[in-house]
């Protein structure tokens, strides 16, 4: 099993598919209606307009979970040392996460998480 | 713990500065009014308090240093937010998120404070950043006009990038000498390609957040679009603070490579003062005259980095206290204009001595100041820095930087003659002027005169290490 | 087979530094200009990374300055996005080319 082997396997599986699709288009008739055109041929048709812009709310929502979630980050390489600094991690860890929250009570207040 | 009280005194202040106002936010919520005179009293004691207390020594494993002449720099600092909150209460008092507006710009200060203070590149990096995206969110602060937005979304996507060139130029640095801090890279540094490749990206990001020459283009869109005071801010406190870190880097952490930065530094401040001078020529808008005369201010600041030497420190640092006194008092009476009048073109200004006198001379010394002309402060400031890059011989270099400063004069001086001779038929009504921003315009009168005449200050400069 | 080393991932990084660099500066929508930046910063992690594990291995400089790099960018993607909403709010629009009220 070398190198050729894999040249066969290409060269057979291009034939094998171009042999399929030579077959049908010299065995069927192909017919064409304005229902096969259609983008789904399944199903009831869409209502309304299918490319609705997104309601701003979802950025913001979006923006919001962004920041706190990254802030995660941090706790990383607070963990790789946190055993070994003792209580001055527990301390330091205690004011981060003070300061987060206190950005979080913010957006509260600002409605910033109320949905719309 | 001791220490960190000491040596950190300056940022703990304004963290607890920070946390007061969002408690106050995020509280009941007082009225602005109320609001505004308490923040001012705490700005001021934020002001005193730092000539008090001040150590030398570094924390954190040489992350963070300070010295005397730090502290001072930081004072300096502190000194331009204090009048900003004075000269902008009209525009502060109507604004309807005043708390979060002075949550960001002492955010700002206080990453300005660490950046100065910064002993490692990260550290660096890290306050650089805090002291950008707040100004960013700051400029957008006009909600509903466009200009402000707009110049915002200028400020974040150029300051972005070039934090991004920054730190390509720092990855660099680490990849050729293995180490971040200020004090263990210059002996690792020995002017091979890759070292001088990192340099180039770093002094370009440099450049952008001065707005050095090639990389000017934002800062006049960004200076027209938001509030006068948020200009204020960028171009006084933002300029100055990136100058002096400028120092410590060139000064320190490339001193090795010091033949390539001067020449650099030569052709960009000649290249700053020329296009800064001959773009101000032809702008009808006061702010971005005031924009692309700061522009070329920086040009001239480069002259005094250039010289490699304490006089250049000192000659930086007194500039930028003079800086300070005149960008503000002019920047506050047209903010003062602006907010009753609605005037920002020159051609607006057209007898306004005729009703506003007291707004016209502080005007009227502020752009003297500004353009260099003797009895201010302003010419002394430039005399220093001229003198101080003359030190390295190059005299044509020194020649073409008075040479524009004579341009200068032509562009300063038409706004005077608008204001005190040009004749108009409907010239603006008598201003009402607050006793804060009458307070800080006399503060900044009297430091455009005093801190010229007493040559003390620069002596005392000096001393600073 | 050669395992990758330092200059293959060098070569990637710088790649992805000026893949950023040109869609920042040809794209015209502010929020493709935005993943620009990301591509950017992201090179530059590569960097720190690489040059941590390959050249300096007894230290962890890099990997400390990529985890900042990291949440920075997220605060900076985050105001940048609330001033393109404001900006969407204002304009009615994202294109670069639109937000052209300030000129000389």
């Amino acid at each position: 099993m070398g190198p050729s082997s894999l040249i066969v396997l290409i060269i057979a599986a291009i034939a094998f598919s171009g042999i399929a699709v030579l077959v049908s288009k010299v065995l069927l008739k192909a017919t064409k209606n304005k229902q096969k055109g259609q983008p789904y041929e399944c199903g009831i048709p869409t209502q309304g307009k299918t490319m609705v812009q997104l309601n701003v709310g979802y950025y913001l929502f979006a923006l919001i979970f962004l920041v706190f979630d990254v802030e995660l980050v941090f706790l990383y390489p607070w963990a790789v040392v946190a055993k070994s600094t003792g209580w001055l991690a527990f301390i330091e860890i205690v004011i981060f996460f003070f300061i987060i929250f206190m950005g979080f009570l913010y957006a509260h207040k600002k409605g910033a998480l109320k949905w719309m | 713990m001791n220490e960190l009280l000491t040596l950190m005194k300056s940022e703990l202040v304004l963290t607890v500065l920070i946390f007061l106002l969002l408690f106050v936010k995020i509280g009941r919520g007082v009225r602005n009014e109320a609001l505004l005179p308490i923040i001012q009293v705490l700005l001021l004691l934020n002001f005193i308090v730092g000539f008090f207390f001040n150590g030398e020594g570094s924390l954190f494993g040489g992350m963070f240093h300070t010295s005397s002449l730090i502290a001072f720099e930081k004072n300096i600092l502190s000194l331009a937010v204090y009048l900003i909150s004075l000269l902008f209460a009209g525009w502060l008092k109507k604004s309807q998120h005043m708390p979060e507006f002075f949550l960001l710009m002492i955010t700002a200060l206080l990453g300005m404070f660490l950046m100065i203070s910064s002993g490692n590149l990260l550290m660096f990096y890290l306050s650089l950043e805090l002291s950008t995206i707040p100004v960013a969110a700051m400029a957008n602060f006009d909600l509903d006009k466009k200009r402000s937005s707009e110049g915002a979304m200028k400020m974040i996507l150029s300051s972005a990038f070039s934090s991004g060139i920054l730190l390509f130029g720092i990855s660099l640095v680490y990849g050729a000498t293995g180490t971040l801090a200020f004090a263990e890279i210059p002996a690792q540094l020995n002017g091979s390609p890759l070292q001088v490749l990192a340099f180039v990206f770093l002094f370009s990001a440099f450049a952008f957040k001065l707005s050095v020459v090639p990389f000017h283009l934002w800062a006049a869109d960004v200076y027209e679009g938001s509030p006068i005071a948020v200009t204020a801010f960028l171009s006084v406190v933002s300029k100055a603070s990136m100058a002096f870190i400028l120092i410590t880097v060139l000064y320190q952490v490339f001193k090795p490579l010091q033949s390539i930065w001067y020449n650099m530094l030569v052709l960009l401040a000649m290249a700053t003062m020329v296009v800064g001078n001959l773009f101000a020529l032809r702008q009808q808008n006061i702010k971005r005259l005031f924009a692309f005369s700061s522009i070329a201010q920086v040009g001239f600041v480069l002259v005094g980095i250039s010289s490699n030497s304490t006089l250049g420190v000192a000659s930086v640092v007194y500039f930028m206290l003079i800086y300070v006194f005149s960008a503000m008092a002019a920047l506050g009476v047209a903010a003062v204009v602006s907010h009753h009048a609605g005037q920002e073109n020159i051609d607006g200004y057209k007898g306004l001595y005729k009703n506003n006198k007291f707004l016209s001379w502080a005007m009227a010394l502020a752009l003297f100041s500004l353009a260099g002309i003797p009895p201010t402060a302003g010419f002394f400031g430039k005399l220093f820095l001229l003198a101080a890059g003359g030190e390295r011989g190059a005299y044509w270099f020194i020649t073409v930087a008075a040479l524009n400063m004579i341009v200068s004069l032509y562009y300063y001086l038409r706004v005077v003659r608008a204001i005190f001779m040009d004749a108009n038929e409907k010239p603006i009504d008598i201003i009402p002027l607050g006793n804060t921003e009458r307070l800080g315009l006399v503060i900044c009168g009297a430091g455009i005169i005093l801190v010229g005449l007493a040559g003390g200050i620069f002596n005392f400069i000096q001393t600073l290490h | 087979m050669m395992q990758p080393g330092l200059y293959h991932i060098l070569f990637i990084s710088t790649a992805l530094f000026f893949m950023g660099v040109y869609g920042f500066f040809t794209r015209r929508n502010l929020v493709t200009m935005l993943m620009s930046l990301e591509l950017v910063l992201n090179s530059v992690n590569l960097n720190f990374i690489a040059f941590n594990k390959y050249v300096w291995p007894g230290k962890m400089d890099g990997l400390f300055f990529a985890l900042f790099i990291i949440a920075i960018a997220a605060a900076e993607a985050a105001v940048a996005i609330a001033i393109i909403i404001n900006l969407y709010r204002n304009h009615k629009s994202i294109d670069v080319n639109d937000a052209e009220d300030l000129k000389y």
